[in-house]
C-alpha cells in the first residue's frame, strides 16, 4: 500500500517537473516588454534546473538539463550551446551530491544557489561572448541575475516546505 | 581517499548523474557553439533553428495572449484627463496630417509621371504583413523578436519590419509559421542612413544598448541635434526614407540615435515585402541585344549586393555603395508619418571606406 502511494507520489512528481520546466522555458521567451517597456526576467529554467535537481534528482540528469539549456537557446536566438554548456558546467559544479538532495534549512540552499548562478552567468558569458565575436552586453546579464536572486527565496521556501511536509522526511515522501 | 572518490562516484550514479554522459553532453555543447556562431552559420543550422521556431511559435503565440490581455487592460485604469488631453493631441495630429496625405498624393502623381518619361516599371507594392511578436528575447547575446508569421504569408529574409514609429529591424531568420527579426540595437545590425535634412550619410551600427551609433560619419559631417535619421537606401535591401529615430551628440563627439520605434512596446510590427526596385540603366543592361556602350566594364554583380549576406545583414558597409540603388518608395506604401522632409532628388552619394 505505501508502495503504491510512493509510486504516484513520483509521477506525480514527474508531472510537476515537466510542468515547471516548459512554463520557466516559455515565460523565460514570453515578450515581457510589452508592460511597458520593463523587461525583468529571472531566469528561470535555472530556477527549476537547481531545485528540482535538489528535490528529485533523479529527475534531473544532464541530458535533461542539456536540452533544458539548448531549448532555451533556440526560443531565445542565442548560439546553440551556450546555455545548455552553462547549466552543465553549473549544475556539475554545485548540485546537491547523493540521492538525499538538498538539505532542509533555507540557507545553505541559498548559498549554493547564488554560486550555481553567478558561474552558470560567468560560463554564458564567457562562451557566449566568444560565439558572437566581441563581448555580449553585460548589463541584461546583471539584471537577470539579480532579478534571480531576489525571486529565488521565495520559490526555495515553497520547494523546502514540499519537502518537510513529505511523510518519511526523505526525499520523494 | 580512492574509496571515497569511489563511494562519491557511486553516489552520483545513482542520483542519476552520470560523469560519463556529462562530458559527452559538454563536447556536444562546444561542437554546437563553434558550428552555430552567427557570422559563419551554416544553412542547416539557420533551417534547423527555423524549424524548431515553427513548432514552438503556436505555443508562445497561446502564452502571449494572456500578457496582451494585461496590456489591454492598462488605459482603463488611466486619468480621465490623460485620456482627455491624448484624445486632443491625436485630433490636432489628424488635422494635421490631411495635409500630408494630399501632398503624399500629388507627390505620386509625379512619381508615375517621371516613370513614365523614364521608361521604370516600379513593382507593383505588396500589402504590409502583419504580425504579432511571440517571444522577446533581449538577453546578451541577441536582441531579436520572434513573430508568429513566416513564409506562408511572404515573408523572406531581409525585409525591413516597421512599428506604427519606425523602423524596428529586419528579418534575419524565416521559418515556415514564424520568423526572427533582428532589432536595429542587435550587436550585428549594420543599417546604411542618412540625415534627412542634409542627406549626409552614415551607417548605423547597433551595440546592445537603447542608442545605436553612427559610425563612418566623416570628420566634418553634416549632422546636427535632432536631425531626422531614415534609411538611405544605399544597401539595395531596405528602402529609402524609412524613418529611424533622431540625432543625438555623445559626450565624445560622435553621434547616436534615439530610436522612434522604441517610442511604444514592439508588439505589433508591420512587415514590409519590399522588392528592389530596379533602375533604367540595368534593364538596359540585362537586354542581350541591345548595344551597350562599355558594357564590358560593368560589374558583373552588384557590390552592394554582394555585401548584403543571406542573413540580410551588411557584411562590409564601409566599401563602396552604389547610391540610390533601391530607388525611392511610393508615398502611398508608407504607414508611418515618413518622408514628408526626404528629398527626392536622387543624389548619389557614396560612403567612402575611411568614412571621410
Amino acid at each position: 500500500m505505501r508502495k503504491a502511494k510512493d509510486a504516484n507520489a513520483i509521477y506525480w512528481d514527474l508531472g510537476l517537473c515537466v510542468f515547471t520546466v516548459l512554463v520557466a522555458l516559455i515565460v523565460q521567451a514570453a515578450p515581457t516588454r510589452l508592460l511597458d517597456g520593463v523587461n525583468i526576467m529571472p531566469t528561470w529554467p535555472l530556477i527549476a534546473i537547481f531545485l528540482w535537481a535538489g528535490l528529485r534528482p533523479s529527475f534531473m540528469p544532464p541530458i535533461v538539463v542539456f536540452a533544458i539549456g539548448l531549448t532555451q537557446d533556440l526560443l531565445t536566438g542565442a548560439p546553440m550551446g551556450v546555455w545548455a554548456m552553462s547549466y552543465l558546467i553549473a549544475l556539475a559544479a554545485f548540485r546537491f551530491r547523493g540521492e538525499d538532495g538538498m538539505p532542509r534549512d533555507l540557507p545553505p540552499v541559498l548559498l549554493r544557489f547564488l554560486f550555481m548562478l553567478l558561474l552558470a552567468h560567468t560560463v554564458a558569458y564567457l562562451v557566449g561572448s566568444w560565439a558572437l565575436g566581441q563581448m555580449a552586453d553585460l548589463m541584461p546579464l546583471i539584471v537577470e541575475a539579480t532579478a534571480t536572486i531576489l525571486m529565488f527565496p521565495l520559490l526555495a521556501f515553497l520547494a523546502l516546505r514540499r519537502r518537510r511536509s513529505g511523510r518519511s522526511g526523505f526525499i520523494g515522501g | 581517499m580512492a574509496s571515497r572518490r569511489s563511494s562519491r562516484q557511486e553516489s552520483d550514479e545513482s542520483a542519476g548523474f552520470s560523469p560519463t554522459l556529462f562530458i559527452v553532453l559538454l563536447v556536444i555543447s562546444t561542437v554546437l557553439t563553434i558550428f552555430d556562431r552567427p557570422a559563419d552559420r551554416s544553412d542547416a543550422f539557420g533551417s534547423f533553428r527555423a524549424g524548431f521556431t515553427d513548432i514552438v511559435a503556436p505555443i508562445l503565440e497561446l502564452a502571449a495572449q494572456p500578457i496582451r490581455g494585461v496590456k489591454g487592460i492598462g488605459p482603463y485604469f488611466r486619468n480621465q484627463g490623460d485620456l482627455a488631453r491624448e484624445n486632443a493631441e491625436m485630433r490636432e495630429e489628424l488635422i494635421a496630417a490631411r495635409g500630408w496625405v494630399e501632398l503624399a498624393e500629388r507627390q505620386r502623381d509625379q512619381i508615375e509621371i517621371y516613370e513614365a518619361a523614364l521608361n521604370v516599371e516600379t513593382p507593383e507594392q505588396r500589402p504590409l504583413i502583419r504580425a504579432w511578436t511571440v517571444a522577446d528575447s533581449s538577453g546578451p547575446f541577441v536582441h531579436a523578436r520572434l513573430i508568429g508569421s513566416g513564409r506562408n504569408v511572404g515573408i523572406a529574409n531581409g525585409y525591413p519590419v516597421v512599428n506604427d514609429y519606425g523602423l524596428v529591424g529586419r528579418i534575419f531568420e524565416t521559418g515556415r509559421r514564424s520568423a526572427r527579426i533582428l532589432l536595429l540595437t542587435d550587436i550585428n545590425s549594420r543599417i546604411p542612413v542618412m540625415a534627412d535634412r542634409s542627406n549626409a550619410r552614415a551607417i548605423m551600427v547597433g551595440d546592445n544598448s537603447d542608442y545605436p551609433r553612427l559610425d563612418y560619419v566623416g570628420r566634418i559631417p553634416d549632422i546636427v541635434e535632432g536631425d531626422r535619421i531614415v534609411t538611405s537606401g544605399d544597401d539595395g535591401v531596405l528602402p529609402r526614407g524609412l524613418p529611424i529615430g533622431e540625432a543625438v551628440p555623445t559626450r565624445d563627439g560622435g553621434w547616436r540615435i534615439q530610436l522612434f520605434s522604441s517610442q511604444a512596446p514592439v508588439d505589433f510590427v508591420y512587415v514590409w515585402p519590399f522588392d528592389r526596385i530596379v533602375g533604367p540603366e540595368a534593364d538596359v543592361a540585362k537586354v542581350p541585344d541591345m548595344p551597350v556602350e562599355n558594357s564590358a566594364a560593368e560589374p558583373e554583380s552588384d557590390p552592394v549586393s554582394d555585401s548584403v549576406s543571406d542573413s540580410g545583414l551588411v557584411a562590409d558597409v564601409g566599401a563602396e555603395t552604389a547610391g540610390d540603388a533601391s530607388g525611392d518608395v511610393p508615398l502611398e506604401a508608407r504607414p508611418i508619418g515618413s518622408g514628408e522632409n526626404a528629398r527626392t532628388d536622387g543624389e548619389t552619394t557614396t560612403v567612402p571606406e575611411d568614412g571621410e
